[in-house]
Protein backbone atom coordinates (compact mmCIF):
# COMPACT_ATOMS: atom_id res chain seq x y z
CA UNK A 1 0.00 0.00 0.00
CA UNK A 2 2.66 2.49 1.03
CA UNK A 3 4.83 1.54 -1.95
CA UNK A 4 2.03 2.15 -4.40
CA UNK A 5 1.26 5.41 -2.66
CA UNK A 6 4.87 6.44 -3.00
CA UNK A 7 4.80 5.77 -6.76
CA UNK A 8 1.63 7.74 -7.31
CA UNK A 9 2.72 10.59 -5.03
CA UNK A 10 3.41 12.85 -7.99
CA UNK A 11 0.04 12.01 -9.55
CA UNK A 12 -1.73 12.80 -6.26
CA UNK A 13 0.16 16.06 -5.96
CA UNK A 14 -0.96 16.96 -9.45
CA UNK A 15 -4.51 16.06 -8.44
CA UNK A 16 -4.27 18.55 -5.56
CA UNK A 17 -3.08 21.26 -7.94
CA UNK A 18 -5.90 20.34 -10.35
CA UNK A 19 -8.48 20.67 -7.57
CA UNK A 20 -7.16 24.16 -6.72
CA UNK A 21 -7.15 25.24 -10.38
CA UNK A 22 -10.70 23.88 -10.86
CA UNK A 23 -11.91 25.80 -7.79
CA UNK A 24 -10.16 28.92 -9.09
CA UNK A 25 -11.69 28.68 -12.58
CA UNK A 26 -15.05 27.74 -11.08
CA UNK A 27 -15.08 30.79 -8.79
CA UNK A 28 -14.47 33.11 -11.75
CA UNK A 29 -17.21 31.45 -13.78
CA UNK A 30 -19.69 31.35 -10.89
CA UNK A 31 -19.28 34.95 -9.73
CA UNK A 32 -18.38 36.38 -13.14
CA UNK A 33 -15.24 38.06 -11.77
CA UNK A 34 -13.27 40.65 -13.74
CA UNK A 35 -9.65 39.83 -14.58
CA UNK A 36 -8.48 42.70 -12.35
CA UNK A 37 -10.03 40.87 -9.39
CA UNK A 38 -9.04 37.36 -10.37
CA UNK A 39 -7.53 36.47 -13.75
CA UNK A 40 -8.03 32.96 -15.10
CA UNK A 41 -5.37 30.31 -14.49
CA UNK A 42 -4.68 30.32 -18.22
CA UNK A 43 -3.94 34.05 -18.38
CA UNK A 44 -1.69 33.73 -15.32
CA UNK A 45 0.16 30.88 -17.07
CA UNK A 46 0.54 33.03 -20.20
CA UNK A 47 1.88 35.90 -18.06
CA UNK A 48 4.33 33.53 -16.41
CA UNK A 49 5.62 32.33 -19.80
CA UNK A 50 6.09 35.96 -20.86
CA UNK A 51 8.00 36.64 -17.60
CA UNK A 52 10.30 33.65 -18.14
CA UNK A 53 11.29 35.10 -21.49
CA UNK A 54 12.29 38.52 -20.14
CA UNK A 55 15.79 39.35 -18.94
CA UNK A 56 14.50 41.90 -16.39
CA UNK A 57 12.60 39.13 -14.61
CA UNK A 58 15.70 36.96 -14.21
CA UNK A 59 17.65 39.96 -12.98
CA UNK A 60 15.00 40.49 -10.28
CA UNK A 61 15.20 36.80 -9.32
CA UNK A 62 19.00 36.99 -9.08
CA UNK A 63 18.86 40.08 -6.85
CA UNK A 64 16.35 38.48 -4.47
CA UNK A 65 18.28 35.20 -4.32
CA UNK A 66 21.57 36.96 -3.64
CA UNK A 67 20.05 38.92 -0.75
CA UNK A 68 18.52 35.75 0.64
CA UNK A 69 21.59 33.51 0.41
CA UNK A 70 23.97 36.04 1.98
CA UNK A 71 21.56 36.87 4.80
CA UNK A 72 20.69 33.22 5.41
CA UNK A 73 24.30 32.07 5.71
CA UNK A 74 25.30 34.94 8.00
CA UNK A 75 22.20 34.65 10.20
CA UNK A 76 22.23 30.84 10.24
CA UNK A 77 25.85 30.41 11.29
CA UNK A 78 25.62 33.12 13.97
CA UNK A 79 22.28 31.76 15.16
CA UNK A 80 23.50 28.18 15.62
CA UNK A 81 26.66 29.40 17.38
CA UNK A 82 24.71 31.54 19.83
CA UNK A 83 22.09 28.83 20.25
CA UNK A 84 24.75 26.26 21.23
CA UNK A 85 26.39 28.75 23.58
CA UNK A 86 23.07 29.60 25.21
CA UNK A 87 22.18 25.91 25.49
CA UNK A 88 25.52 24.89 26.97
CA UNK A 89 26.16 27.73 29.39
CA UNK A 90 23.35 28.64 31.79
CA UNK A 91 25.24 31.82 32.73
CA UNK A 92 25.25 32.96 29.08
CA UNK A 93 21.59 32.08 28.74
CA UNK A 94 20.66 34.12 31.80
CA UNK A 95 22.78 37.06 30.69
CA UNK A 96 21.78 37.46 27.06
CA UNK A 97 18.45 35.65 27.33
CA UNK A 98 16.35 38.73 28.17
CA UNK A 99 18.02 40.78 25.42
CA UNK A 100 17.49 38.05 22.80
CA UNK A 101 13.96 37.43 23.96
CA UNK A 102 13.12 41.15 23.77
CA UNK A 103 14.74 41.60 20.34
CA UNK A 104 13.20 38.40 19.03
CA UNK A 105 9.78 39.92 19.39
CA UNK A 106 10.66 42.95 17.38
CA UNK A 107 9.86 40.88 14.33
CA UNK A 108 11.73 41.43 11.04
CA UNK A 109 8.78 43.25 9.47
CA UNK A 110 8.99 45.90 12.20
CA UNK A 111 12.62 46.53 11.22
CA UNK A 112 11.83 47.25 7.58
CA UNK A 113 11.06 50.98 8.02
CA UNK A 114 14.25 51.38 10.06
CA UNK A 115 16.47 49.49 7.60
CA UNK A 116 15.10 51.72 4.84
CA UNK A 117 16.05 54.80 6.90
CA UNK A 118 19.48 53.37 7.69
CA UNK A 119 20.54 51.60 4.52
CA UNK A 120 18.25 53.11 1.91
CA UNK A 121 17.10 50.73 -0.79
CA UNK A 122 20.48 49.01 -1.00
CA UNK A 123 21.33 45.31 -0.85
CA UNK A 124 22.84 45.72 2.64
CA UNK A 125 19.51 46.53 4.25
CA UNK A 126 17.92 43.33 2.93
CA UNK A 127 20.89 41.16 3.92
CA UNK A 128 20.80 42.59 7.45
CA UNK A 129 17.07 41.98 7.62
CA UNK A 130 17.29 38.36 6.42
CA UNK A 131 20.23 37.64 8.73
CA UNK A 132 18.23 39.12 11.61
CA UNK A 133 15.18 37.00 10.79
CA UNK A 134 17.19 33.77 10.38
CA UNK A 135 19.39 34.42 13.41
CA UNK A 136 16.56 34.44 15.93
CA UNK A 137 14.87 31.38 14.45
CA UNK A 138 18.15 29.47 14.66
CA UNK A 139 18.97 30.63 18.20
CA UNK A 140 15.55 29.59 19.47
CA UNK A 141 15.35 26.25 17.64
CA UNK A 142 18.96 25.31 18.44
CA UNK A 143 18.48 26.16 22.11
CA UNK A 144 15.15 24.33 22.22
CA UNK A 145 16.63 21.26 20.53
CA UNK A 146 19.56 21.24 22.94
CA UNK A 147 17.38 21.46 26.04
CA UNK A 148 15.33 18.46 24.90
CA UNK A 149 18.43 16.26 24.62
CA UNK A 150 18.05 13.26 26.91
CA UNK A 151 19.96 14.05 30.14
CA UNK A 152 21.05 10.40 30.27
CA UNK A 153 23.29 11.10 27.25
CA UNK A 154 24.99 13.90 29.16
CA UNK A 155 25.51 11.71 32.21
CA UNK A 156 26.93 8.90 30.06
CA UNK A 157 29.27 11.35 28.33
CA UNK A 158 30.46 12.71 31.68
CA UNK A 159 30.94 9.17 32.94
CA UNK A 160 33.00 8.36 29.84
CA UNK A 161 35.24 11.27 30.78
CA UNK A 162 34.46 13.53 27.81
CA UNK A 163 35.46 17.14 28.06
CA UNK A 164 32.76 19.82 28.15
CA UNK A 165 33.51 21.04 24.63
CA UNK A 166 33.43 17.44 23.40
CA UNK A 167 30.04 16.89 25.05
CA UNK A 168 28.73 20.08 23.49
CA UNK A 169 29.88 19.24 19.96
CA UNK A 170 29.78 15.45 19.81
CA UNK A 171 26.84 14.65 22.07
CA UNK A 172 24.52 17.62 22.44
CA UNK A 173 24.87 19.11 18.96
CA UNK A 174 24.47 15.69 17.35
CA UNK A 175 21.48 14.75 19.47
CA UNK A 176 19.92 18.13 18.75
CA UNK A 177 20.64 17.87 15.02
CA UNK A 178 17.10 16.87 13.92
CA UNK A 179 15.66 19.85 15.75
CA UNK A 180 18.29 22.20 14.32
CA UNK A 181 17.65 20.79 10.83
CA UNK A 182 13.94 21.48 11.00
CA UNK A 183 14.78 24.91 12.37
CA UNK A 184 17.05 25.54 9.39
CA UNK A 185 14.20 24.61 7.09
CA UNK A 186 11.78 26.94 8.86
CA UNK A 187 14.42 29.67 8.85
CA UNK A 188 14.78 29.34 5.07
CA UNK A 189 11.07 30.00 4.61
CA UNK A 190 11.09 32.93 7.04
CA UNK A 191 14.26 34.39 5.51
CA UNK A 192 12.75 34.22 2.04
CA UNK A 193 9.61 35.94 3.34
CA UNK A 194 11.79 38.68 4.83
CA UNK A 195 13.46 39.28 1.45
CA UNK A 196 10.15 39.73 -0.34
CA UNK A 197 8.74 41.87 2.47
CA UNK A 198 11.76 44.16 2.47
CA UNK A 199 11.61 44.52 -1.29
CA UNK A 200 7.94 45.36 -1.08
CA UNK A 201 8.50 48.33 1.23
CA UNK A 202 11.73 49.80 -0.08
CA UNK A 203 13.95 48.44 -2.82
CA UNK A 204 15.08 49.24 -6.33
CA UNK A 205 15.17 45.69 -7.72
CA UNK A 206 13.93 42.20 -6.90
CA UNK A 207 10.79 40.10 -7.10
CA UNK A 208 9.01 42.15 -4.41
CA UNK A 209 9.52 45.31 -6.46
CA UNK A 210 8.20 43.55 -9.55
CA UNK A 211 4.98 42.60 -7.73
CA UNK A 212 4.54 46.06 -6.20
CA UNK A 213 4.83 47.68 -9.59
CA UNK A 214 2.43 45.16 -11.10
CA UNK A 215 -0.15 45.71 -8.35
CA UNK A 216 0.04 49.48 -8.79
CA UNK A 217 -0.81 49.10 -12.47
CA UNK A 218 -3.55 46.59 -11.56
CA UNK A 219 -1.80 43.81 -13.52
CA UNK A 220 -3.27 41.15 -11.24
CA UNK A 221 -2.09 38.32 -13.52
CA UNK A 222 1.52 39.46 -13.06
CA UNK A 223 0.96 39.77 -9.29
CA UNK A 224 -0.27 36.17 -9.07
CA UNK A 225 2.45 35.03 -11.47
CA UNK A 226 5.07 36.67 -9.25
CA UNK A 227 3.53 35.05 -6.17
CA UNK A 228 3.79 31.65 -7.88
CA UNK A 229 7.45 32.26 -8.73
CA UNK A 230 8.11 33.27 -5.11
CA UNK A 231 6.37 30.09 -3.98
CA UNK A 232 8.42 27.92 -6.33
CA UNK A 233 11.70 29.49 -5.26
CA UNK A 234 10.73 29.30 -1.59
CA UNK A 235 9.78 25.64 -1.96
CA UNK A 236 13.04 24.89 -3.76
CA UNK A 237 15.09 26.67 -1.12
CA UNK A 238 13.30 24.77 1.64
CA UNK A 239 13.78 21.49 -0.25
CA UNK A 240 17.50 22.13 -0.76
CA UNK A 241 17.97 22.94 2.93
CA UNK A 242 16.06 19.76 3.77
CA UNK A 243 18.32 17.72 1.45
CA UNK A 244 21.45 19.23 2.97
CA UNK A 245 20.10 18.59 6.47
CA UNK A 246 19.24 14.97 5.63
CA UNK A 247 22.73 14.41 4.22
CA UNK A 248 24.21 15.92 7.37
CA UNK A 249 21.99 13.83 9.66
CA UNK A 250 22.88 10.58 7.87
CA UNK A 251 26.54 11.47 8.14
CA UNK B 1 29.25 44.65 33.85
CA UNK B 2 28.72 41.35 32.11
CA UNK B 3 31.88 39.73 33.48
CA UNK B 4 30.93 40.77 37.02
CA UNK B 5 27.61 39.01 36.53
CA UNK B 6 29.34 35.91 35.23
CA UNK B 7 31.28 35.54 38.44
CA UNK B 8 28.25 35.89 40.69
CA UNK B 9 28.50 33.47 43.61
CA UNK B 10 26.91 30.12 42.90
CA UNK B 11 25.58 29.88 46.45
CA UNK B 12 22.65 32.23 45.75
CA UNK B 13 20.84 30.59 42.88
CA UNK B 14 17.63 32.60 43.36
CA UNK B 15 19.47 35.86 42.77
CA UNK B 16 21.67 34.84 39.86
CA UNK B 17 19.23 34.73 36.94
CA UNK B 18 17.94 38.19 37.82
CA UNK B 19 21.42 39.61 38.29
CA UNK B 20 22.72 38.11 35.06
CA UNK B 21 19.70 39.17 33.07
CA UNK B 22 19.99 42.68 34.46
CA UNK B 23 23.71 42.73 33.67
CA UNK B 24 23.08 41.56 30.12
CA UNK B 25 20.34 44.11 29.55
CA UNK B 26 22.41 46.93 31.03
CA UNK B 27 25.37 45.84 28.90
CA UNK B 28 23.24 45.97 25.77
CA UNK B 29 21.89 49.43 26.66
CA UNK B 30 25.41 50.69 27.40
CA UNK B 31 26.62 49.31 24.05
CA UNK B 32 23.71 51.00 22.28
CA UNK B 33 24.43 54.35 24.02
CA UNK B 34 28.11 54.09 23.15
CA UNK B 35 27.24 53.35 19.53
CA UNK B 36 24.82 56.28 19.44
CA UNK B 37 27.53 58.67 20.63
CA UNK B 38 30.16 57.10 18.39
CA UNK B 39 27.95 57.40 15.31
CA UNK B 40 26.82 60.92 16.21
CA UNK B 41 29.45 62.53 14.02
CA UNK B 42 28.26 60.56 11.00
CA UNK B 43 30.88 58.35 9.40
CA UNK B 44 29.26 54.96 9.86
CA UNK B 45 26.65 53.39 7.59
CA UNK B 46 24.07 53.93 10.30
CA UNK B 47 24.22 57.68 10.70
CA UNK B 48 20.95 58.12 12.50
CA UNK B 49 21.05 56.18 15.76
CA UNK B 50 19.25 57.91 18.64
CA UNK B 51 20.26 57.20 22.24
CA UNK B 52 18.13 54.87 24.36
CA UNK B 53 17.08 57.95 26.34
CA UNK B 54 15.72 59.69 23.24
CA UNK B 55 13.78 56.56 22.35
CA UNK B 56 12.52 56.32 25.94
CA UNK B 57 11.28 59.92 25.84
CA UNK B 58 9.58 59.24 22.53
CA UNK B 59 8.01 56.10 23.99
CA UNK B 60 6.68 58.05 26.99
CA UNK B 61 5.19 60.67 24.68
CA UNK B 62 3.54 57.96 22.61
CA UNK B 63 2.24 56.21 25.74
CA UNK B 64 0.53 59.42 26.87
CA UNK B 65 -1.07 59.80 23.47
CA UNK B 66 -2.46 57.38 20.91
CA UNK B 67 -0.51 54.24 21.93
CA UNK B 68 -3.41 52.51 23.70
CA UNK B 69 -6.05 52.73 20.98
CA UNK B 70 -3.35 51.79 18.44
CA UNK B 71 -2.33 48.79 20.53
CA UNK B 72 -5.93 47.69 21.08
CA UNK B 73 -6.62 47.85 17.34
CA UNK B 74 -3.50 45.82 16.54
CA UNK B 75 -4.23 43.22 19.24
CA UNK B 76 -7.78 42.74 18.03
CA UNK B 77 -6.61 41.99 14.49
CA UNK B 78 -3.84 39.76 15.78
CA UNK B 79 -5.93 37.64 18.12
CA UNK B 80 -8.72 37.04 15.62
CA UNK B 81 -6.30 36.09 12.84
CA UNK B 82 -4.15 33.96 15.13
CA UNK B 83 -7.05 31.93 16.49
CA UNK B 84 -8.51 31.34 13.03
CA UNK B 85 -5.10 30.41 11.59
CA UNK B 86 -4.23 27.99 14.43
CA UNK B 87 -7.59 26.23 14.38
CA UNK B 88 -7.56 25.81 10.62
CA UNK B 89 -3.98 24.58 10.60
CA UNK B 90 -4.64 22.07 13.38
CA UNK B 91 -7.64 20.54 11.62
CA UNK B 92 -6.12 20.44 8.13
CA UNK B 93 -2.65 19.51 9.38
CA UNK B 94 -3.87 16.52 11.40
CA UNK B 95 -5.93 15.34 8.41
CA UNK B 96 -2.89 15.67 6.14
CA UNK B 97 -0.53 14.05 8.61
CA UNK B 98 -2.83 11.15 9.40
CA UNK B 99 -4.06 10.30 5.93
CA UNK B 100 -1.19 9.67 3.51
CA UNK B 101 -3.69 10.18 0.68
CA UNK B 102 -4.80 13.68 1.79
CA UNK B 103 -1.21 14.49 2.63
CA UNK B 104 -0.03 13.49 -0.84
CA UNK B 105 -2.81 15.41 -2.58
CA UNK B 106 -2.55 18.70 -0.70
CA UNK B 107 1.07 18.53 0.50
CA UNK B 108 2.49 20.12 -2.66
CA UNK B 109 -0.22 22.82 -2.63
CA UNK B 110 0.58 23.76 0.98
CA UNK B 111 4.32 23.58 0.29
CA UNK B 112 3.85 25.91 -2.66
CA UNK B 113 1.73 28.35 -0.65
CA UNK B 114 3.94 28.36 2.42
CA UNK B 115 6.92 30.41 1.28
CA UNK B 116 4.65 33.06 -0.28
CA UNK B 117 4.78 35.84 2.26
CA UNK B 118 1.52 37.28 3.50
CA UNK B 119 3.01 40.60 2.39
CA UNK B 120 2.85 39.33 -1.16
CA UNK B 121 -0.85 38.69 -0.65
CA UNK B 122 -1.43 42.35 0.26
CA UNK B 123 -2.44 43.54 -3.23
CA UNK B 124 -4.72 40.54 -3.66
CA UNK B 125 -6.22 40.92 -0.18
CA UNK B 126 -7.06 44.54 -0.96
CA UNK B 127 -8.71 43.63 -4.25
CA UNK B 128 -10.64 40.80 -2.63
CA UNK B 129 -11.63 42.23 0.75
CA UNK B 130 -11.04 45.96 0.48
CA UNK B 131 -9.35 48.04 3.18
CA UNK B 132 -11.33 46.76 6.13
CA UNK B 133 -11.01 44.40 9.06
CA UNK B 134 -11.52 41.32 6.84
CA UNK B 135 -8.42 42.07 4.81
CA UNK B 136 -6.24 42.28 7.92
CA UNK B 137 -7.69 39.12 9.47
CA UNK B 138 -7.14 37.28 6.19
CA UNK B 139 -3.47 38.26 6.03
CA UNK B 140 -2.74 37.48 9.70
CA UNK B 141 -4.73 34.25 9.62
CA UNK B 142 -2.92 33.13 6.49
CA UNK B 143 0.51 33.89 7.98
CA UNK B 144 -0.29 31.94 11.17
CA UNK B 145 -1.87 29.07 9.26
CA UNK B 146 1.17 28.61 7.03
CA UNK B 147 3.47 28.39 10.05
CA UNK B 148 1.34 26.13 12.24
CA UNK B 149 0.37 23.69 9.46
CA UNK B 150 3.96 22.41 9.25
CA UNK B 151 4.00 21.64 12.96
CA UNK B 152 0.54 20.04 12.83
CA UNK B 153 1.49 17.73 9.93
CA UNK B 154 4.79 16.82 11.57
CA UNK B 155 3.08 16.15 14.89
CA UNK B 156 0.40 13.95 13.39
CA UNK B 157 2.95 12.06 11.30
CA UNK B 158 5.74 11.62 13.80
CA UNK B 159 4.02 9.20 16.14
CA UNK B 160 6.49 6.44 16.92
CA UNK B 161 5.55 3.22 15.00
CA UNK B 162 6.17 1.29 18.23
CA UNK B 163 3.34 3.17 19.88
CA UNK B 164 1.04 2.39 17.01
CA UNK B 165 1.95 -1.29 17.11
CA UNK B 166 1.55 -1.40 20.88
CA UNK B 167 -1.80 0.31 20.63
CA UNK B 168 -3.12 -2.11 18.05
CA UNK B 169 -1.70 -5.00 20.07
CA UNK B 170 -3.65 -3.73 23.06
CA UNK B 171 -6.74 -3.84 20.88
CA UNK B 172 -7.36 -0.09 20.70
CA UNK B 173 -9.85 0.98 18.09
CA UNK B 174 -8.72 3.52 15.47
CA UNK B 175 -10.76 6.20 17.28
CA UNK B 176 -9.12 5.35 20.61
CA UNK B 177 -5.73 5.41 18.95
CA UNK B 178 -6.52 8.79 17.43
CA UNK B 179 -7.57 10.24 20.78
CA UNK B 180 -4.80 8.68 22.86
CA UNK B 181 -1.85 8.83 20.44
CA UNK B 182 -2.38 11.10 17.49
CA UNK B 183 -4.25 13.99 19.05
CA UNK B 184 -1.92 14.60 22.01
CA UNK B 185 1.15 14.25 19.79
CA UNK B 186 -0.21 16.51 17.09
CA UNK B 187 -1.65 19.13 19.45
CA UNK B 188 1.66 19.33 21.29
CA UNK B 189 3.34 20.27 18.03
CA UNK B 190 0.46 22.63 17.17
CA UNK B 191 1.03 24.47 20.44
CA UNK B 192 4.75 24.75 19.70
CA UNK B 193 3.86 26.00 16.24
CA UNK B 194 1.30 28.40 17.67
CA UNK B 195 4.02 29.92 19.79
CA UNK B 196 6.36 30.26 16.80
CA UNK B 197 3.44 31.75 14.86
CA UNK B 198 3.01 34.41 17.55
CA UNK B 199 6.04 36.04 16.00
CA UNK B 200 5.06 35.76 12.37
CA UNK B 201 1.42 36.56 13.08
CA UNK B 202 2.38 39.61 15.10
CA UNK B 203 4.73 40.71 12.31
CA UNK B 204 1.97 40.35 9.76
CA UNK B 205 -0.14 42.73 11.83
CA UNK B 206 2.26 45.47 10.70
CA UNK B 207 1.80 44.36 7.12
CA UNK B 208 -1.96 44.21 7.50
CA UNK B 209 -2.02 47.67 9.02
CA UNK B 210 0.12 48.90 6.18
CA UNK B 211 -2.72 47.92 3.87
CA UNK B 212 -5.35 49.86 5.77
CA UNK B 213 -3.16 52.57 7.27
CA UNK B 214 -5.91 54.12 9.39
CA UNK B 215 -4.82 53.22 12.90
CA UNK B 216 -2.86 50.56 14.77
CA UNK B 217 0.82 50.27 15.71
CA UNK B 218 1.84 49.47 12.13
CA UNK B 219 0.14 52.56 10.73
CA UNK B 220 1.86 54.70 13.37
CA UNK B 221 5.22 53.09 12.51
CA UNK B 222 4.84 53.94 8.83
CA UNK B 223 3.73 57.49 9.65
CA UNK B 224 6.79 58.27 11.79
CA UNK B 225 9.10 56.55 9.31
CA UNK B 226 7.88 58.81 6.57
CA UNK B 227 8.79 61.83 8.71
CA UNK B 228 12.34 60.41 9.20
CA UNK B 229 11.88 60.34 12.98
CA UNK B 230 14.24 57.48 13.90
CA UNK B 231 13.61 57.77 17.66
CA UNK B 232 9.85 57.49 17.12
CA UNK B 233 10.37 54.56 14.73
CA UNK B 234 12.39 52.75 17.38
CA UNK B 235 9.80 53.59 20.05
CA UNK B 236 7.08 52.03 17.88
CA UNK B 237 9.31 48.99 17.32
CA UNK B 238 9.79 48.71 21.08
CA UNK B 239 6.00 48.70 21.49
CA UNK B 240 5.78 45.81 19.05
CA UNK B 241 8.56 44.02 20.90
CA UNK B 242 7.06 44.58 24.34
CA UNK B 243 3.60 43.46 23.29
CA UNK B 244 5.07 40.37 21.62
CA UNK B 245 7.19 39.62 24.68
CA UNK B 246 4.22 39.83 27.02
CA UNK B 247 2.12 37.61 24.75
CA UNK B 248 4.92 35.06 24.61
CA UNK B 249 5.27 35.04 28.38
CA UNK B 250 1.54 34.45 28.73
CA UNK B 251 1.67 31.68 26.16
CA UNK B 252 4.62 30.00 27.90
CA UNK B 253 2.58 29.91 31.07
CA UNK B 254 -0.31 28.36 29.18
CA UNK B 255 1.99 25.84 27.52
CA UNK B 256 3.40 24.79 30.88
CA UNK B 257 -0.09 24.36 32.24
CA UNK B 258 -1.32 22.37 29.22
CA UNK B 259 1.82 20.37 28.44
CA UNK B 260 3.56 19.80 31.77
CA UNK B 261 5.57 16.87 30.37
CA UNK B 262 7.37 19.16 27.93
CA UNK B 263 8.80 21.50 30.52
CA UNK B 264 9.38 18.83 33.16
CA UNK B 265 12.08 16.17 33.04
CA UNK B 266 11.92 13.65 30.18
CA UNK B 267 11.22 10.78 32.53
CA UNK B 268 7.83 9.79 31.22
Amino acid sequence: MTGRLGLSRIALGLLGVAIVVALWQGTIAYYGLASIVLPTPLSVAATLLKLFGSAAFWRDVAVSLKEFVLGYVIGGVLGILVGVLVGERPAVRMTIGPVIEALRFIVPFAWIPLTVLWFGTSLTGKIVLVAYAVFFVMVVTTHRAMTTVDPVLTRVAIMLGMRESEIALKVHLRAAAPGIASGAKAAAAIGWIAVVAAEYIGASAGLGVMITNASMSLATATVIGGMIVIGIIGGMVSWLVGLAAAAWLNH
Amino acid sequence: MTTAGDRAPAGRPWVRPWLLGLAGSLGAILFWTAMAFWLKGGGGVISRLPTPLAVGVELATYARGPLWPDLAASLEVFLAGWLIGCTGAAVIGIAMGQSPLIGAIFGPVVEALRPVSSIVWVPLAVVWFGFGFTSKIFLVGLAVFLVVIVYAIDGARRIAPDLHRTASMLGMTPLQRFRALVLPGALTEVLVGARVALMSGWGTVIVAELVAADFGLGAHLIAVQQSYDVAAVMAAMACFGLAGFIMNAMFSLLERRLLPWRSGGATR
